[in-house]
């Protein structure tokens, strides 16, 4: 190490250390290379494909939930809910995040549900065809929500719970093809459920969810939560009691008559709001399973038929309205049997089902006869007639907030043959809904003036807020009030004389028409087979109530609308007249709901099911006293305010013997409880006064005797058992 | 003139490369914030608590940096004494492992002391690189020769890649098997040998990488799906997605959402994904760069270096870890067949973070050794500063 160079940097040195090494630059260039293809490639993924990267990942990063808006519940006029939501919870599973607590999850279900574990673990282990775990399955469906809160609670792996909406209808039945249904996306498919879907169902809101790769979910930030918009509220101008009144008495009459069917339609003739709409057979929109095609049309508006002789109301209209006919007009009637000679040797013969030979005018419309209306048409016109016919509203639909109402058809008369206007006069060769039918009756009822017929009263809302409120709509004048008078006369005399003389009741005057008519069904007449009806309207004096029933093919009693239908109407009638309250003309549209107490319901001539049920939509207590199918007496009194939960007392019509007027039979409320007999007495306005506790033992005056109304009654009680008595 | 600088006896240095140092360091403290939010649900899921996984890489950088400075404090140089030493205490952990191996995901990769567990295939890559430094060091111009120099060099790196591979651990037996063939290519042993060699061991190793089903199914997909995404691993797929979501800026520090359970391994071998995603492009491209400068550094260093060991050892080490972040990256971007190999410095994982930063620590060791960067204070006075020495340097 004599002279080392400067700066060599061993003692020990590489011959080669410093030198440019080939292979270490061709591992270099390797590397340098390489260096460029991740580069090049990062810019490929994250700058060239980065729009094609962020939208897969935007996909699968974040879920959007929709957040389903709570359809609107559709009330009677009186506030009572006809239609509303109940909710459900159902709960479903992802196997394959379930993965080992599946033992655990079945336990739990199992005990929750009382269903065998085998069950749960069955499903938990489900697989997809190709054998992969899947990825969803349903536990349970449609539970209550205190059962989904149980379940949920425990906050399980792989368990999803899903809040779902199912519409409820209170009165099953009841009004079911007025109301309608709804499909499982909540969408209406039938009835006001369809015509009203827009308002009802409300705007659905979102939330968009952060996803991890497991597929849970949890709200994100970025982005704001959309609250849904809860559907209106709809107010009918159905009166739920009518309905139900409606409904019972047309299934008995189509009971009693073996009828395929029927129809009832009220309305008030002074508004156009429809009171009741019943159709039968029905359904219950409650049940499971119910698809489109079995869901009952509401023939009310849908279908036609050959009205028949409730027409001869608008060629009475038509005679007197142009002053062409007199009441008293006297009328050869052939002897029931009228020969109309066509031109040569042809003639049609035209017939009454009773066989007459002198009628006034208004005695051919009072015992129906299609002869006299025959020849009075000759001398009305086709001209006059038709105007008539189409001012009453035939041939045009109504234009009621229904879905699928049709036209029926009335020709015009260049459309006319020789035998139309002769047909026409009694109600062939025409055809219509039952709507329009009471639609025209209607007017006559309400002095001459055409309204338009509704249901919707208000929509509302789900802050309060009425958005819509229907006002009675005016169409058009048919008849003076001088006509209108005249034909009230005329439809007194068809139940007083005519052919509606079952429909004659005590308690109120009633007018109208019967009519029977071939039953059209599907366009074609249907051999031996009948439509019966009678549309009339009451008090006569003052007329609040129009009502047609409908029978299709009844067969026991004979097919005349006056013995089928009339008794029918009557029975309706009688159970609305019954409850004056109700029927004073005082009612306001929909009753105070919500802010003070609720007032008592009129649940008088009701069916005890129907009325606790309207009692617990008002949400108040009930408690029945003896058996029987007619509410007869209620207390407190309707129209009673009082706290929302208390009780309402009913007693029905099969309690004892019937009082004769002016005096009450004592109940028998001996085994009561103090406070329950006590109920019990009020509801007759007795004066009680009680001695002891516990049951009653003895009551004086006894049981069934006669007493006059606030009678004082005295009860002798008892300590409620011997063993407690033994101990005191 | 005594050479003050004369450093045979180890006492005397230069200054470290501070590039390669700033550039691991950088790494390191990245990798903090990287793994933090990359683990943070996969520490949730499976232990309940987000942090858990962190804390541990954490300690583990905190090792990782002790090992460095060891690295680069020891007199590397004695290493050569114990090289052969060490890797036949590797070899024999490696069968201890085989033997009594901790199975994770189906391999025996894992030995475990008390609480720690660590992979001796970590330390026998180092061992081996470390011995056949000091091999090709002292057999010199002998390499050339396929029986005394050649074939017992091939025979250490043959028996350790085979006892890797039969792990199973393919990417690591393969990582050995190529940083060996580098080590023997870049020591000058005759084309004809490494040639011969590879062609003996391709369809050996063919066969082992057909012999199992997931890795014939990698193979498959990157063949079939390629780049197109079509036929790609849900794990690769969820990469890609990542890096591309990320785009040009990326969506931010811990606002990956492919972490989300979405990409497996997110913290681990696919790391660099979710560098990807949070930091974008810009980030990507400064990682590679900080690898870069490791690679162009370490290469300068080894050219520098003092003797034929050091030189060896410098471009052992450094063609280790850019090979390592070169392959990371090029499995995770779909350029190569999915492999499970740590990004250096920045995966979760122990073993490998220490032992490659001890491996740094020995570079910057003989970084110090080398007349890169003179002391400015050892110089006597009037000398000439940096500028002419280096030159100097060339000239010989």
């Amino acid at each position: 190490m004599a002279e080392p160079p400067p700066h060599t940097v061993s003692s020990d040195p590489p011959q080669t250390a410093n030198r440019p090494d080939g292979r270490v630059l061709v591992l270099k260039l390797f590397f340098l290379v390489f260096f460029v293809i991740v580069a090049g490639r990062l810019v490929q993924v994250q700058l060239l494909e980065a729009p094609k990267y962020q939208t897969i990942a935007k996909k699968q990063h974040e879920q959007t939930f929709a957040l389903p808006p709570v359809r609107g519940s559709m009330f009677d006029r009186h506030g009572n809910v006809l239609v509303s939501n109940s909710m459900f919870v159902s709960l479903a599973a992802d196997p394959k995040m379930v993965g080992q607590s599946a033992d655990r999850i079945a336990t739990r279900f199992s005990r929750v549900f009382g269903k065998p574990r085998s069950y749960y673990l069955e499903r938990l282990r489900a697989t997809t065809n190709g054998g992969t775990k899947r990825r969803f399955v349903w536990l349970e469906r449609r539970v209550t929500p205190e059962l989904g809160r149980k379940i949920e609670a425990d906050r399980l792996d792989g368990i999803v719970v899903i809040n779902e909406a199912k519409r409820l209808y209170h009165y099953d039945e009841l009004a079911s093809s007025l109301l309608g249904l709804t499909d499982v996306d909540n969408n209406g498919i039938a009835g006001l459920e369809t015509q009203f879907n827009e308002l009802l169902k409300g705007k659905s809101g979102s939330v968009t969810m952060q996803r991890d790769g497991f597929g849970r979910a949890r709200p994100s930030a970025d982005y704001p939560r959309v609250d849904p918009v809860d559907g209106d509220d709809i107010i009918l101008t159905i009166d739920l009691a009518y309905q139900a009144i409606a409904e019972e008495e047309l299934k008995k009459g189509i009971e009693k008559n073996k009828a395929d069917g029927g129809i009832v339609i009220m309305l008030d003739p002074r508004s156009g709001a429809i009171l009741a709409m019943a159709n039968q057979p029905s359904m219950n929109p409650n049940a499971v399973g119910l698809s489109p095609s079995n869901i009952p049309r509401n023939r009310a508006l849908t279908d036609v038929f050959e009205p028949g002789s409730l027409f001869k109301i608008v060629t009475t209209a038509s005679a007197y309205e142009y002053k062409l006919i007199n009441p008293g007009r006297r009328y050869n009637a052939e002897g029931g049997k009228y020969r109309v000679f066509l031109g040569g040797n042809q003639y049609r013969l035209i017939t009454d089902t009773k066989e007459y030979d002198v009628l006034t005018f208004q005695e051919g419309f009072e015992v129906s006869s299609n002869i006299v209306m025959a020849k009075a048409s000759e001398i009305i016109g086709a001209e006059k007639l038709y105007r008539q016919a189409r001012d009453m509203g035939f041939g045009i639909p109504t234009g009621i907030e229904l879905p699928g109402e049709v036209r029926g058809r009335l020709k015009k008369p260049h459309e006319w043959s020789k035998t139309t206007l002769n047909s026409l006069s009694y109600g062939y060769e025409i055809s219509c809904t039952p709507l329009q039918m009471v639609v025209a009756y209607s007017a006559i009822a309400n002095k001459g003036i055409l309204m338009k017929p509704s249901i919707l009263a208000e929509v509302r809302k789900k802050s309060g807020d009425i958005a819509y409120a229907q006002t009675p709509q005016k169409i058009r004048r048919v008849v003076s009030e001088e006509t209108a008078a005249l034909l009230a006369e005329a439809m007194e005399g068809v139940v007083e004389r005519g052919t509606g003389t079952e429909v004659k009741t005590s308690s109120v005057r009633i007018g109208g028409k019967t009519g029977t008519s071939r039953r059209i069904v599907d366009g074609r007449y249907v051999r031996d087979s009948h439509t019966a009806s009678f549309v009339g309207y009451f008090p006569l004096e003052d007329p609040q109530i129009v009502c047609l029933v409908m029978l299709d093919n009844p067969r026991t009693i004979g097919y005349y609308g006056g013995i089928t239908a009339g008794p029918v109407f009557r029975r309706i009638a009688e159970r609305i007249v019954q409850t004056s309250a109700r029927f004073s003309g005082q009612r306001t549209v929909v009753a105070a709901r919500k802010n003070e107490g609720p007032t008592v319901p009129d649940l008088r001539n009701l069916q005890p099911a129907i009325a606790t049920k309207i009692l617990e939509g008002n949400g108040l207590g009930y408690e029945v006293f003896g058996s029987g199918e007619i509410v007869v007496k209620q207390s407190p009194n309707p129209g009673t305010r009082i706290e929302a939960g208390a009780m309402v007392h009913l007693v029905l019509n099969v309690e004892g013997s019937a009082p004769s007027k002016g005096s009450l039979v004592v109940p028998d409320v001996r085994g009561m409880s103090v406070r329950r007999a006590i109920n019990r007495l009020v509801v007759d306005d007795f004066d009680v006064s009680v001695q002891g506790s516990g049951i009653v033992r003895h009551q004086v005056p006894p049981p069934m005797s006669e007493v006059a109304p606030g009678s004082k009654i005295r009860l002798q009680c008892e300590p409620r058992s011997t063993l407690s008595a033994a101990l005191y | 003139m005594n050479e003050p600088r004369t450093i045979s006896s180890g006492v005397k240095r230069n200054h470290i490369d501070l590039p390669v140092l700033i550039a691991i360091l950088t790494l390191m403290v990245l990798s903090l914030g990287v793994v933090y939010s990359a683990s943070a649900t996969w520490a949730m899921q499976r232990f309940g608590e987000s942090s858990r996984m962190i804390s541990l890489h954490a300690l583990r950088v905190l090792l990782g940096i002790v090992a460095l400075f060891v690295g680069m404090a020891i007199d590397y140089t004695k290493l050569k004494r114990i090289t052969k030493l060490t890797l036949v205490v590797s070899v024999v952990l490696l069968f201890v492992t085989l033997i009594f191996g901790g199975e994770m995901k189906g391999a025996s990769r894992w030995l475990r002391f008390g609480g720690f567990g660590f992979q001796p295939s970590e330390l026998a890559k180092i061992a081996l690189l470390f011995h056949l430094s000091t091999l090709i060091a002292a057999k010199g111009e002998l390499i050339k020769d396929f029986k005394r120099g050649f074939i017992p060099m091939m025979i250490w790196i043959i028996g350790v890649t085979m006892l890797v591979l039969i792990q199973p651990n393919f990417s690591t037996g393969f990582m050995i098997l190529s940083l060996g063939l580098i080590m023997l290519f870049v020591s000058r042993a005759r084309m004809l040998h490494l040639v011969g060699v590879s062609l003996v061991s391709l369809p050996l190793l063919v066969g082992y990488l057909v012999s199992a089903e997931y890795r014939l199914e990698r193979v498959r997909s990157f063949l079939e799906g390629g780049l197109s995404g079509g036929g790609m691993s849900y794990q690769l797929y969820q990469g890609i997605i990542g890096f591309g979501n990320g785009g040009l800026i990326g969506v931010g520090p811990g606002e990956s959402r492919q972490r989300d359970l979405f990409l497996p391994e997110s913290y681990g071998d696919f790391v660099f994904s979710i560098v990807g995603e949070e930091y974008g492009l810009i980030g990507t491209l400064f990682f590679m760069s900080l690898f870069l400068v490791i690679m162009l550094r370490g290469f300068k260093i080894a050219k520098h270096a003092p003797d034929r060991f050091s030189q060896l050892i410098a471009i052992a080490i450094t063609s280790m870890v850019t090979l390592y972040a070169l392959v990371n990256a090029g499995v995770t971007l779909g350029v190569l067949p999915t492999t499970g190999l740590p990004m250096p410095f920045v995966s979760y994982g122990g073993s490998s973070l220490l032992f490659t930063s001890f491996a740094v620590g020995v570079l910057l060791n003989i970084s110090a050794r080398t007349d890169l960067h003179p002391r400015a204070s050892v110089l006597p006075e009037g000398t000439m500063p940096l500028e002419p020495l280096e030159k100097k340097v060339r000239i010989t």
